[in-house]
């Protein structure tokens, strides 16, 4: 029963397995189980997953209470789908390691960057919002 | 500690007395303020009577210890309390009186309003541990710590006797609130308890407020903790405040409206609070609806929920949070992969098993549907929904009702009367007092469609319906400041609805010679941007009147046209001369177009003038040509303006065609410049089309019966060949019938010099 006809709702995602992306650039996987007019949302059995280029890993998180603003977009997962996935499931050391190599080179591509614009004798702000990632 | 003999005398009885008839607030305020509470017997009498009790029970105490035990596992609600049995006389009654009608309440309400309560005993054990529950604790010295530990075991008593609305006729007819509306939880407990004995114990509770219930209960029972109340808030009183909730407004309903009041009783910590209930039930949609009454609206007539009030999942919560440790736990206890594989891995289970279950998890469709409020909707729309529903509900079927067993355990954690909560506060969001206005492009989508649809299958005879939203009149909620007669000044009492008024600022309209005074010294463009902006709410009014039109019931429809006219007439009004009835004010018009959204709205504006006007209008236009030229030459604009014109031109009588062009020449050296611009030459164009088709269509039209108009187009051919070629800017258009309007008035030589300089041949455009 389409709760909401002609909007959208997160009524009919309930008790279905989501898919959420907040703003901190996490992403979440878990069961909807609740929501509320805020789109706040109570995900079950949840799982953050960490994604470096083509390897991802999962770390099992239990309970999540989401905040609704800060909620970027979730989509519901489609089981059948999920099992045949291109990119490569590895353990949770490995895809944190991944992930902190791939911090490095950003930082030090962004550092050398600054230098050399330094150097020319421009200055680019810096964002500091949290969106901007 | 506080003792009762420290409460002074003149905080009397009498005077709270002789406030029973005002406002409740009054008394709320006595409460807070006072604490004696509002009892009518004399509170000395009492507390000697209390101070008697405590002291029995202090005795019987060291006999009572072992029955402990005995008494301890019988409730599963209960916390250990001896059971003197001496104090049992103290109210005898209650055992006695409270029998019948306690049990008639009980068994009406007893699990069906509160799954929170789970099994209870039978309902004569119960009563059986009444007295001794009723009965204190171990002993304290002071006397306030008697009753307040009367009160909890009364209050553990109510756990076990979460009852509805007792039978009015055990409501303490002592009681100051019984007139109130609002304390219906007293009633109950006075209900309860029983009557005019226990005056005492009623009025103790009142005075001190009970508190929470423990923990202990919400623990037990899985997710209803949205009964719990908060504790009574010493709020300032309710004036300009919204009503004080039991259950904040955040928290969906545990159960339908109709038992809301039940469940007010069923926490008496909402005795200090005035819990004014909205139990208006409002005719349809005449005003803004709470989530709670649009449940209720959406329930009387629906089909209800086909699963009870509260499903409990399989597992409860310490189980469910047992399967989760063990999962979690594998994960922080091995710090070697294998391990994790393995935790990481057993969540793959629960995964899976939700796997198969797919489609959609509400009320299974095998049920009537349930129908919302979806008159708000387009009903075009709404045979779409109910079109999707019903694929839908085929779809699901197709898969198979094996699947549908809940393999996974924790579905529908979230009842459907939570979801429908949240459906109804993002329903009422659309509610509007004026749908065209607040939802433009879902009204005209649906109307294209609808045509579209029309157009499609004209031959079936499908009736076009109409949409009809409900108007939800727009009510004003002014705060008026709460004043007392004889009091200096306002109250300020600030809530959420009415911030603290910090200026009195009153609004003063200036009157129209003010305005002509301070119009010299203001920016004049801005009076420009000013005026147009006026013009253009009138416009836009206008332009809706169709619509309007369309909508209005037959007998507004006079109503509505007057408006339509009144508007066409200021607007008309805004643009002429003071004096003069046909002459447009030269000054204004001239104000208006050297803005650029002037233009636009004289554009706009001219198909809604009646035809003498906007020939006026259009003189006005010509009139002033040059100069807007000059000024238009940064914007190019005025071409907009030939498409309303040309269809004002082509209306126009042959008099007054001669006197555009007569115009439009106007003072000597006026048509060369007008020649230079694009939209000079575009007019006279048309205008001389205009002329030419009246004369080739019309034999007996008048246009040749004075000279002016020959004289008028000789001088414009000298002009036309005098102007060296640079000078003249090619128009938007070139009518085709120029050629033959010149070879009327000029010979063969000039025609064809004339119609090189113009290059109009007998095919152009």
């Amino acid at each position: 029963m389409n709760y909401m006809p002609g909007t959208a709702s997160l009524i009919e995602d309930i008790d279905k397995k989501h898919l959420v992306l907040l703003r901190d650039g996490r992403t979440l996987i878990g069961i909807l189980r609740s929501i509320d007019q805020f789109a706040n949302l109570v995900l079950h059995q949840t799982v953050e997953r960490i994604h470096v280029g083509k390897k991802f890993g999962d770390i099992p998180r239990g309970i999540f209470v989401v905040r609704g603003e800060n909620v970027v977009l979730l989509g519901e997962v489609d089981l059948d789908k999920e099992c045949d996935q291109i990119l490569q499931r590895v353990s949770i050391e490995e895809i944190l390691e991944e992930q902190r190599t791939e911090q490095q080179a950003k930082q030090e591509s962004e550092r050398l960057k600054l230098q050399a614009v330094k150097e020319r004798g421009l200055s680019i702000p810096k964002a500091d919002t949290l969106d901007d990632f | 500690m506080f003792r009762f003999q420290s409460l002074d005398d003149d905080c009397t009885l009498e005077e709270e007395e002789g406030l029973v008839e005002e406002e409740d607030e009054i008394d709320q305020f006595n409460d807070d303020t006072f604490g004696a509470g509002a009892i009518d017997d004399d509170w000395q009498e009492e507390h000697t009577r209390l101070a008697e009790l405590d002291e029995r029970v202090r005795d019987v105490l060291p006999g009572a210890g072992d029955s402990d035990t005995s008494h301890g596992g019988s409730n599963a609600h209960s916390s250990v309390l001896p059971p003197p049995s001496s104090s049992s006389r103290l109210y005898p009654d209650i055992d006695e009186r409270g029998g019948g009608d306690l049990a008639e309440s009980l068994t009406r309400l007893i699990l069906g309003s509160d799954p929170a309560i789970a099994g209870v005993g039978s309902t004569s054990s119960d009563r059986s541990h009444l007295p001794p529950m009723l009965s204190a604790h171990p002993p304290h010295p002071s006397a306030l710590a008697g009753p307040s530990s009367l009160l909890r075991s009364y209050q553990q008593h109510q756990q076990f006797l979460h009852r509805g609305p007792a039978p009015l006729s055990q409501i303490n007819s002592h009681s100051i609130w019984e007139n109130s509306m609002g304390f219906s939880p007293v009633s109950v407990n006075s209900g309860l308890i029983g009557q005019k004995e226990d005056k005492t114990l009623l009025s103790i509770i009142k005075e001190v407020g009970l508190p929470n219930r423990p923990p202990s209960l919400s623990r037990d029972e899985g997710r209803d903790l949205s009964e719990r109340v908060p504790p009574p808030r010493s709020s300032s009183p309710v004036i300009g405040s919204p009503p004080v909730r039991a259950v904040p407004i955040g928290t969906p309903p545990k159960q339908p409206m109709s038992q809301i009041l039940n469940q007010q009783n069923n926490h008496p910590s909402a005795i200090h609070v005035r819990a004014s209930v909205p139990m208006r039930f409002p005719p349809p949609f005449p005003e803004r609806l709470s989530p709670n009454n649009l449940l209720s609206i959406a329930k009387s007539p629906l089909s209800h929920s086909p699963f009870p009030a509260g499903v409990n999942p399989v597992l409860s919560q310490i189980q469910r949070a047992q399967l989760l440790n063990s999962q979690v736990g594998q994960f922080q206890r091995g710090p070697a992969p294998p391990l994790l594989q393995g935790g990481v891995g057993g969540f793959r289970p629960f995964f899976g098993q939700s796997g198969p279950r797919i489609g959609p998890h509400g009320p299974p469709l095998g049920h009537a549907p349930i129908r919302h409020n979806t008159t708000h909707l387009h009903p075009q729309h709404r045979r779409m929904l109910s079109q999707r529903m019903q694929n839908r509900g085929d779809h699901v079927g197709g898969r198979g009702v094996g699947e549908r067993k809940n393999r996974d355990p924790y579905s529908n954690l979230m009842t459907q009367r939570e979801k429908e909560w949240v459906a109804k506060i993002q329903m009422m969001q659309l509610q509007s007092t004026d749908p065209y206005l607040d939802d433009y492009y879902y009204q005209n989508y649906y109307e294209k469609m609808e045509k579209r649809q029309e157009r499609d299958r004209d031959n079936r005879k499908e009736h076009t319906t109409k949409l009809i939203t409900p108007q939800v009149a727009k009510l004003e909620h002014t705060y008026r400041p709460v004043q007392f007669a004889g009091s200096l000044g306002k109250l300020t009492v600030s809530s959420v609805n009415n911030p603290r008024k910090m200026i009195d600022a009153v609004v003063t309209s200036r009157s129209d010679d003010e305005e002509k005074r301070e119009k010299q010294v203001w920016n004049k463009r801005r009076q420009i941007l000013y005026t147009v902006e006026k013009m253009y709410s009138l416009l836009l009014e206008v332009q809706d009147f169709e619509k309007k039109f369309l909508q209005t019931p037959e007998h507004q429809r006079d109503v509505l046209l007057e408006q339509h006219k009144t508007h066409t007439l200021q607007l008309y009004n805004s643009l002429r001369e003071k004096e003069w009835d046909d002459r447009v004010s030269d000054e204004q018009c001239l104000m208006i177009m050297s803005v650029r959204k002037g233009k636009r709205l004289i554009s706009r504006l001219l198909p809604f003038l009646p035809q003498p006007q906007a020939a006026a209008v259009v003189m006005g236009i010509a009139r002033n040509l040059p100069a807007l030229a000059k000024k238009d030459k940064q914007d190019q604009v005025l071409c907009w303006l030939v498409e309303p014109v040309s269809v004002v031109i082509q209306s126009m009588s042959s008099t007054s065609l001669t006197d555009l062009l007569q115009e439009l020449q106007g003072s000597e050296g006026q048509l060369p410049l007008v020649l230079q611009n694009k939209f000079g030459v575009t007019l006279l164009y048309l205008i001389l089309s205009e002329g030419e088709r009246m004369q080739s269509s019309d034999p007996n039209c008048q246009l040749m019966d004075d000279n002016r108009w020959t004289e008028l187009v000789f001088s414009v051919t000298r002009e036309l060949l005098k102007v060296p070629s640079s000078a003249l800017s090619s128009p938007l258009f070139t009518p085709p019938n120029l050629v033959s309007l010149f070879s009327r008035y000029v010979d063969r030589q000039r025609l064809e010099l004339l119609q090189e300089k113009l290059q109009i041949t007998a095919l152009s455009r």
